[in-house]
This record gives structure tokens, sequence and C-alpha cells, in this order.
């Protein structure tokens, strides 16, 4: 009798999930803690105001019904021709272009127009170069005697006498003043004379 | 009285004419029981409530397109747990908060809320589980308070059952810690 129970090895064909036996500890302490809890704790504490829920029910219905007229008021209240959005857009944008290109203003509006002015402006110059040429030189001197005048003033007058004591002037009267010596000066020499010998 | 099964609901209400009488008969079944997990989940009232009225108005939307492939009640739950976490996460995105200041803002609600009247023991016990991660906070509550089976948490939470077990077993054992670290007596 091959079926007979002793014939059968005894092995267990059960098996659990890994680790299963070594965890088992921690499980039944936890089982025994949410016991002890779940008999301390009997609610969450949680309150709600008096008769909320009666109406809680009575307010979702409201909500609904806002909600269902929400969506008819967005699909049926208005409508407009077809293709109307796409229309609009071009018409606002073709109005805002036209708006937008800069008017072209012509300067010249003939040809007479363009010769006077060309003669204009060479007559201008012309007379501009003449005034400039006859008025340069005199100019040109202005400017050198003022430098030159202010040169002067820069020098110190004993530089200046100690100058013309070694040139020039040795003929003049050694017994003359210093006063009188610069007189004699200033009323025989330019100012330019006596800035190029210095 | 006799509780409706979801069956005869979801025919009702697939009917223009009982459609009404069906979502009725839905919200006296399930009305609490949405309300007190959400309720657990964001701590303040006005913001369960909101958040109530949301969940079933999503449900009257897509109750008519409802496949009998999962429960009813599993279903509701999703679409009352998914709104849970999108607040929350709003909260967080609002306030530039982190997971954590956002647990330390409910436990401050909890503290100041008048419509909390639990003695020491359970608002250590809600100060505990606030300590937890969003989705173990969420385990524990349907296992602990609506002793929902792991089966049915596994199909609101899209989770496996092994997973679901691991992470209850983690959430006890920080509550049992966090209660006992205070000299809580129970």
């Amino acid at each position: 009798m091959e079926n007979n129970l002793e014939n059968i090895p005894k092995n267990n064909p059960f098996s659990v999930p890994e680790g299963y036996f070594n965890e088992s500890r921690s499980r039944v302490a936890n089982a025994i803690f949410l016991d002890k809890l779940k008999s301390r704790v009997t609610s969450d504490g949680f309150t709600i105001p008096d008769a909320y829920f009666s109406e809680l029910g009575g307010e979702i219905s409201a909500a609904i019904a806002t909600e269902n007229l929400k969506v008819l008021g967005s699909t049926t209240e208005y409508t407009v021709p077809k293709g109307y959005f796409e229309q609009l857009q071009s018409n606002i944008v073709a109005r805002t272009s036209a708006k937008r290109e800069a008017s072209v203003l012509k300067l010249w509006h003939s040809s007479l127009m363009k010769y006077a002015s060309a003669a204009c402006f060479v007559i201008l110059s012309t007379t501009g170069f003449y005034f400039y040429q006859q008025h340069a030189p005199s100019l040109k001197t202005a400017y050198n005697d003022m430098a030159t005048e202010q040169m002067l003033y820069d020098i110190d007058e004993d530089v200046i006498i100690d100058h013309i004591r070694d040139n020039n002037l040795q003929q003049v009267n050694a017994t003359a003043t210093d006063v009188a010596l610069e007189n004699y000066i200033l009323s025989n020499y330019s100012q330019n004379e006596i800035a190029s010998d210095l | 009285m006799k509780q409706v099964e979801d069956a005869e609901i979801i025919a009702k209400f697939s009917e223009e004419k009982t459609r009404d009488e069906a979502f009725n008969l839905l919200l006296t079944k399930y009305q609490q029981k949405i309300y007190w997990h959400i309720r657990r989940l964001v701590i303040d009232h006005d913001d369960a409530d909101d958040l109530v009225q949301d969940t079933f108005i999503k449900v009257w939307k897509n109750l008519a397109k409802f496949r009998s492939d999962s429960q009813l009640y599993t279903w509701i739950y999703r679409i009352a747990t998914n709104e849970c976490i999108t607040f929350l996460n709003k909260k967080k995105q609002r306030n530039n908060t982190s997971l954590d200041e956002v647990s330390e803002e409910l436990a401050q609600t909890l503290v100041e809320s008048t419509y909390f009247n639990g003695d020491k023991v359970q608002l250590k016990l809600q100060q505990a589980i606030l300590t937890l991660p969003e989705k173990q906070r969420l385990i524990f509550n349907m296992k602990y308070f609506d002793d929902l089976k792991y089966e049915d948490i596994a199909e609101i939470t899209g989770t496996s059952v092994g997973a679901l077990k691991a992470s209850f077993h983690i959430a006890v054992k920080k509550i049992e810690a966090f209660m006992l670290n205070d000299d809580v007596t129970f």
C-alpha cells in the first residue's frame, strides 16, 4: 500500500515569509500595545457641530446643484456665429497693423527746390570762407599779443632788467635808477621785441 | 436601519428618475465614514467640511462611469484620500513649508480646535499620529480607527498588502515610542 501514511515522508510543506520568526516577537508586542491603546482610547476625540450630519446631505446636494448650474451656464448662456473668433482675431490684427505703418513725408516736392537749396548752400559756404580769410590774421596777431603780454607778466622784473644790462643796453647811463630804466624800456621797446630777446 | 447594498445604489443611479434617490442613499450610507476619514487627515473641521463636499461632488460627477471591478466604498475612500493629499500639498506649497512644518501646523490646529474634546491620552495619540509620514498616517488611521481590511486599504492607496503591513508595523512602533517617551500611562 503505497498511500499509507507511514510511507509519506514527514516533511513540513508549509513555509513562511523570510524573517517572519525574527519579527514575530516585535509583532506580538505591537499587538499588545494596540490592544491596550484601543481599550484606553475608544474614540479619536474629534467632535462636530450640533446636527452637522443631518445638514451635511442638504449642503452636498446644494453644492452639486450649484456645480450643475455652472456647467449649464457655461455652455448655453450665449452663442456667437460660426468662425466668429477667427474672424475677430484677423480683424484686430488688420486694424492694428494698418495703424502701425509709418507715413513717409517727401522733403523735396519738386526739382526746383533741390537746385535752389544747393545754390543757397554754395553761397553760404563761400561767404563764410571769405570772411574767415579776411579776419583770421588780425585775430592771430591779437592772440599772439595777449600771449606775449601774459608771458611778460609771468617773468620777474629783475630778470628782465639784468638781461638788458648784460646785452645791448650797456651804453645807457649806469647811474640811472631801476624805475627810470623800466620806463625807458617800456617806452622804447615793444613787448614783442622784449619777448623775442628773452 | 437596514443598509442599502452598493449594487442597488449603483443600479438606481443609472436610471435618470431614481438618480437623486440613489445619491441620497449613498450619502446616508457613506457621509459619516468619509467625513471622519478626512477629518483625521486634515484635523480642522471646516477644512474637512469643504473636502467632504468636494469629494461627493466628484462622486456625483463620476458615479455613472463607475465600474464594479472595485468596491464602491473603496472607490469613494480613494477619491476622498486624493482630495486630502491634494489639499495638504497645496497647503505645503502655499505656506512654502516642509511636511514636518505642516504636521506641526496640524498639531497646533488640534490643540486650538473648538471641535476636539479628547483627554490627555487621546490628544497624545493624535499628536503621535501627526509625527508620522503622510502615507503611514493614512494607513494607521484606516486600520486603527476605520478598521478596514488590508486588502481594502491596498485598493484605496494603491499599495501592496505586504508593504501596508510593514508600514503599519513601523507606524505602531513610532507611536508607542512617542507615547511612552511622554510617560503617558494607560
